[in-house]
């Protein structure tokens, strides 16, 4: 199991090198216009463009740039030219708001995913598995930047039962804090209920035509014994690997939409406020961050896989 | 002649893809959003009629200091706080039947028409790219195993570290505005071509994934060994045995794959590494319209619900797809911009 | 056997509503069940004796099943009953096993705790210590080896027999007044099936308690049961003492599946003796599988597939494989065909080395060696038809196109006893006997010498299988074939094979004319083998049990 563990985060290292290799080809060598260029962005004189490209060493063959790259984003060492502020900071600053953000719509969309699922499930055929059905797909269809518009015009603007925008630290005032995040977490749960719900409720039913689930109603438990103990249990285990891997994507960036939408000041409204101003050390260091996470959760969730089904952690083939 | 007593078969032409088509038919739901996607399609495809024969006027031709006329009355088209006209309707039969949008006062009835054109387009055009891409790496990588899945698996893993969403905004702000310039290709910076590969790239992974654990899983079966053992080459085996026993996974798969790139499309627009002017998608829309939400909500809300509705249709047709093709299918493909899913499967 | 019926039976009616129609499964069975006895359930696939095993413990229920008819359980009448009146029937009165004990489990919980679970949901008031400590006892009981400590496995850490012991000590948790075990050991090898077999006849016998066992093997009938019911179509066609049904079959299915029995004791037809050349010449053949652990991964171990194996094979005659699962019989003979490459070892073909061929300079030779696969499902392709799948081959080899290629097809399909029309059809509409004739049909198509069977009927009901036997024994003779055919079911084996070669752990370990092997076995795998078959006839049957011993 250690050993499992330590190789995983080994490959987990691999990954982000290649990642960082990825994000250095995406910003530097593929687009067609000066990186240093770039860089500086609107309002870019020669001579600043002349000590970026110094700076980060556009002159020097591909492999030292990519070096000096990493150096820099490592150390700390990146400046917005634009905004004329250390990036990190910036980063570091947002990172309240932005996991206040994923960790409520989080809980969230388990609770309501798993509910609707199991219900999905259970009554599989009736009408309610159809109503939830339709809602779940309705849902997985819905564009952000659609429903967050929308709430944010008849809910915030226009009748003003919730804030406009903003984001007020839950150390300052619990209960506001809250109250300013309640359209953003219903915004980013809709879709993922709905995902939730679909695949609980797929897993269910394949879990429902197993043999041991047999096995269990023959052993004289009762429907719901059987249903939570033994259907819900094993269905669930890919439900956890997979709220790994979408908590870890969006604490990487994924909530941006939300985030510039409702005006909270996180890493995801950073990271769109230098797409529209076209800031590029930002987006390339939030970049790294967001595959960053999404690479650490990953690990993390084969980890706990190997945790949670006992094949794969005692070696068999299961998976 | 050891024959057997009852050698009967049911009735003719009960081929998997007729018992599928029987199955889709029985399904009334999904049939309803097929025909309104198809609706959908055929109003986008309307764009050059309208614009031409009743709203006179081009998706992207400014009206700001113009006056229509309403009903009799004399209207600016966007008036001097910069608020524009709202949806005329038939009162100056059929011009700004949606109201114009914003202070360049076009006429949203024919950009939204112009506008699906794009996000259709975008949305399967990259699916095709996607659905190519990722059944040609699924069956390299599943037939052949060894290094070459994992030099496949592995590139994969690497695509798949990124959030989708902030992958897409990069490579949308790199290449969308910078133009694509690799070797002998050469793609100017406006073009639509460059948000097709960049969503058709990005989502290869996720759906790669999945088909390669159909083939790997397929690969197994007697009928493969079967071929193997008559003489037949790794092509043929890929393309005569295991691709046709994908085709079901792989048409679902691009359905969603639709579905999964319009809703990328619009994200990548609204935030401006997208479509960029002179074209025009509902996603852009949606974007260009956001400073005026309180004025004019209407700009907003229009284009969005048009990529809500065709995506819902998609969906709901896609997923009765799935029910008619392969009833115990348990191969799940689900993508959202900016979150991952890879197969979900039981224990 | 005196004394009420324990279980009552009458005019059982199961349908279940599908897409093509409402299927009835079980049409009007009635019976009895009378304490102590086992009562034996006989039947082919589909003839409705698991679904009425299943329904009486009211596991069939379900939105799309019609249910009707009378089952008492005593005085508890149990159709219709509800859920929570068969709560309390479920592993407390009526106890049931399964076929396979591998998907039975719960992989993700210990065998002790799903042990436990049947205890506490019908005693409350035991608490967890407890309940563990009488799971040890019950695992002990029934033979498991060192309880204490595997009562903390998990089901994947139990081979298949312990896990089929670990079911039914679970089914009995609670002292159930009547067992029910369906297919208990058809997914057992032979020798772990003969040990499941004594358990549940000493069980039977210790605690007098009655039981319905569900099988399609006559042999394992003939070994246990007192009373027997034959089942085909959903009716009871037979009833009677086990050696009234055995002896004097009235109904006519009863005696075609008696005389369809292919048994170990029958003397194999005459068959000259086969003098001519090698075709097939196997020496010290090995395929080992690496096993990789630890951080770098290396190789710590090996899995000796196959493990230094020689024969031959002579044209014309038959040389029949047997062994248990797990023995290497199936990678041997994929090997040999280079469908898997050997790890080390020499295959000649005719006199020619085929180990080190080239994939182009094995493709012309493909064609004179072909296999017949066990599964009927997986073995065809479900998105070809009938023609192509048996015309591929003759495609490939570029043999024929067109109206030649048509023309050879029927001819193929005629000669195993399908018709032209079905040409055009898929194998989704065909009954798993047809299937296989499809599966030779292809496996003929290139007029190949030698022809592997690997398993060809051990997926088939008792009655298809004669015939598929006779069709293969048919086209032996008429087109010259040499046959390698590697089956679990000495039986089989015997009835088909001029030669037999038994193979354990990967070596065979037994090897000579198949009259020889079967009678005077030298080896003590092949006589262990051979003792744990169950001949489908009662009175030898006893007085094998008589010479040997009980279990």
């Amino acid at each position: 199991m250690v050993a499992f563990a330590v190789r995983r985060l080994g490959e987990m290292v691999g990954v982000l090198l290649a990642v960082s290799v990825l994000t250095f080809l995406v910003f530097n060598v593929i687009p067609a216009a000066d990186p240093a260029r770039s860089m500086a962005g609107k309002g870019a004189t020669p001579q600043l463009v002349a000590s970026i490209t110094e700076e980060w060493g556009f002159d020097d063959p591909l492999p030292q740039q990519y070096l000096t790259m990493m150096e820099k984003i490592f150390s700390g060492d990146v400046i917005s030219y634009q905004g004329q502020e250390d990036v990190v900071d910036r980063i570091v600053e947002g990172i309240p708001a932005t996991f206040s953000l994923c960790i409520g719509a989080a809980a969230i969309w388990m609770f309501f995913g798993i509910l609707f699922g199991y219900l999905s499930a259970v009554r599989a055929g009736g009408l309610l598995d159809k109503v939830l059905t339709i809602l779940a797909v309705a849902g997985i269809s819905v564009p952000v930047i659609w429903l967050a518009t929308v709430l944010l015009n008849y809910l915030a603007y226009k009748t003003g039962l919730f804030p406009a925008q903003g984001y007020v630290g839950l150390t300052e005032d619990p209960l506001d804090w809250a109250y300013h995040l309640i359209l953003p977490w219903f915004t980013v749960a809709v879709t993922l209920v709905g995902l939730y719900s679909r695949v609980l409720r797929s897993n269910m039913l394949d879990v429902m035509s197993e043999d041991y689930v047999r096995t269990a109603r023959a052993k004289g438990l009762s429907e719901r014994q059987v249903m939570t103990r033994h259907v819900l249990r094993n269905s669930l285990i890919p439900i956890v690997t997979l709220f790994g891997l979408d908590f870890g994507a969006m604490i990487g960036g994924s909530a941006i939409l939300t985030e510039a939408i409702f005006g909270l000041n996180g890493v995801g409204l950073y990271a769109f406020e230098s797409i529209e101003n076209l800031d590029l050390p930002p987006i390339m260091a939030i970049v790294l961050f967001g595959a960053f996470f999404v690479v650490l959760f990953n690990a993390l969730v084969d980890i706990a896989y190997a945790y949670l089904d006992p094949r794969v952690k005692l070696g068999s083939s299961a998976r | 002649m050891a024959s057997e007593p009852h050698a009967e078969v049911g009735p003719a032409g009960s081929s998997p893809w007729g018992l599928a088509l029987r199955r889709l038919r029985r399904n009334r739901v999904a049939l309803a959003f097929g025909v309104l996607f198809v609706l959908i399609v055929l109003f986008v495809l309307a764009a050059p009629l309208w614009a031409n024969h009743v709203a006179d006027t081009g998706p992207n031709q400014t009206h700001t200091l113009e006056k229509i006329e309403v009903d009799g009355e004399q209207r600016e088209v966007v008036n001097i706080e910069g608020k524009p006209i709202g949806p005329v309707w038939l009162g100056a039969d059929g011009k700004f039947f949606l109201g114009a949008d914003g202070r360049l006062g076009r006429d949203e009835m024919v950009r939204l028409m112009y506008g699906g054109r794009a996000s259709l387009f975008i949305g399967f055009a990259a699916a095709l790219l996607t659905t190519v891409l990722a059944t040609i790496l699924a069956l390299l990588a599943g037939y052949y195993r060894g290094w070459v899945d994992t030099v496949i698996s592995r590139t994969l893993d690497v695509i798949w570290a990124f959030p989708v969403l902030l992958l897409g905004i990069g490579l949308g702000i790199a290449l969308a505005l910078g133009g694509l310039a690799i070797g002998p290709v050469e793609i100017p910076s406006g073009s639509i071509w460059i948000t097709v590969l960049i969503i058709g790239g990005v989502l290869v992974p996720y759906m790669a994934r999945p088909l390669r654990g159909a083939v790997l899983s397929l690969r197994e079966k007697e009928f493969v060994e079967a071929s193997v053992a008559q003489g037949a080459g790794p092509l043929r085996v890929m393309f005569s045995e295991l691709l046709p026993n994908l085709s079901s996974t792989i048409i679902v798969f691009f359905t969603l794959g639709v579905a999964n790139a319009m809703l990328f499309e619009a994200a990548l627009s609204f935030l401006g590494v997208g479509v960029q002017p002179p074209d025009t998608s509902w996603g852009s829309m949606v974007g260009d319209g956001f400073d005026l939400i309180s004025s004019a909500p209407l700009l907003t809300i229009l284009p969005g619900t048009m990529i809500f509705l065709t995506v819902l249709a998609v969906n709901v047709f896609g997923d009765g797809l799935r029910d008619a093709l392969d009833p115990h299918s348990k191969v799940l493909l689900e993508v959202h911009a900016g979150v991952a899913e890879p197969e979900g499967t039981a224990i | 056997m005196s004394g009420a019926p324990l279980i009552s039976v009458r005019d059982l009616r199961v349908g279940f509503a599908t897409e093509g129609g409402l299927v009835q499964a079980v049409d009007g069975v009635s019976f009895d069940l009378a304490p102590g006895e086992v009562l034996a359930i006989v039947g082919e696939s589909g003839s409705g004796k698991s679904v009425t095993a299943q329904t009486i413990v009211g596991l069939t229920r379900s939105h799309n099943a019609r249910i009707e008819g009378s089952v008492r359980l005593g005085d508890a009448e149990l159709i219709g009953a509800s859920e929570s009146e068969l709560r309390k029937v479920r592993g407390e009165r009526i106890g049931m096993v399964f076929q396979d004990p591998m998907t039975s489990f719960n992989p993700v919980y210990r065998i002790g705790s799903q042990i436990a679970e049947a205890i506490r949901a019908h005693r409350p008031a035991v608490g967890r210590d407890e309940a563990h400590e009488q799971a040890i006892a019950l695992l002990d009981s029934v033979g498991i080896p060192d309880a204490e400590r595997r009562v903390d496995d998990y089901p994947h850490q139990f081979s298949g027999g312990m896990r089929q012991r670990a079911m039914i000590a679970m089914a009995l948790a609670v002292e159930p007044e009547v067992l029910i075990a369906d297919e208990p050991t058809t997914a057992l090898d032979v020798t772990v099936q003969a040990q499941i077999l004594a358990l549940l006849e000493r069980i039977n016998r210790e605690r007098r308690l009655a039981t319905i066992l569900i099988t399609h093997d006559l042999g394992v009938v003939a070994e246990v049961a007192d009373r027997v019911l034959v089942m085909h179509e959903g009716q009871i066609v037979e009833r009677g003492s086990l050696d009234e049904v055995f002896y004097s079959p009235q109904d006519p299915y009863t005696r075609s599946l008696l005389g369809a029995v292919v048994r170990i004791d029958g003397a194999a037809p005459l068959r000259p003796p086969r003098t001519s050349e090698p075709l097939l010449e196997v020496t010290d053949l090995v395929k080992h599988y690496p096993v990789r652990r630890g951080l770098p991964r290396r190789e710590v171990d090996r899995v000796r597939a196959v493990d230094g194996v020689s024969f031959s094979l002579r044209q014309g005659e038959t040389l029949g494989l047997v062994g248990e699962s797990g023995c290497g019989k199936s990678t041997l003979c994929r090997a040999a065909l280079r469908l898997i490459e050997p790890s080390s070892g020499s295959v000649r073909f005719e006199g020619r080395e085929i180990a080190g061929l080239s994939r182009r300079e094995m493709r012309p030779l493909r064609r004179e060696m072909q296999i017949v696969f066990q599964d009927p499902y997986a073995s065809l392709n479900p998105r070809k038809r009938v023609g192509q799948i048996v015309g591929d081959p003759l495609k490939l080899q570029g043999e024929a196109s067109g109206g030649e290629l048509r023309r050879r097809v029927l001819e193929l399909l005629d000669r195993v006893g399908l018709s032209r029309e079905h040409y055009d059809r898929y194998p989704h509409e065909f009954s798993g006997g047809q299937r296989q004739r499809i599966g030779i049909a292809r496996a003929l198509a290139p007029r190949p010498k030698l022809i592997v069977a690997d398993e060809p009927v051990s997926a088939l009901d008792v009655s298809i299988r004669a015939q598929i036997l006779d069709l293969l024994a048919e086209l032996q003779e008429d087109f010259g074939l040499t046959y390698l055919f590697v089956a679990h079911d000495i039986g089989v084996v015997r009835h088909v094979s001029d030669r037999i070669a038994v193979m354990n752990a990967g070596r065979i370990v037994e090897e000579g004319p198949a009259d020889r092997v079967c009678e005077q076995p030298s080896d003590p795998f092949t006589q262990k083998l051979l003792s744990a078959v169950p001949i489908p006839d009662p009175r030898q049957a006893r007085a094998r049990r008589q010479t040997v011993g009980s279990g």
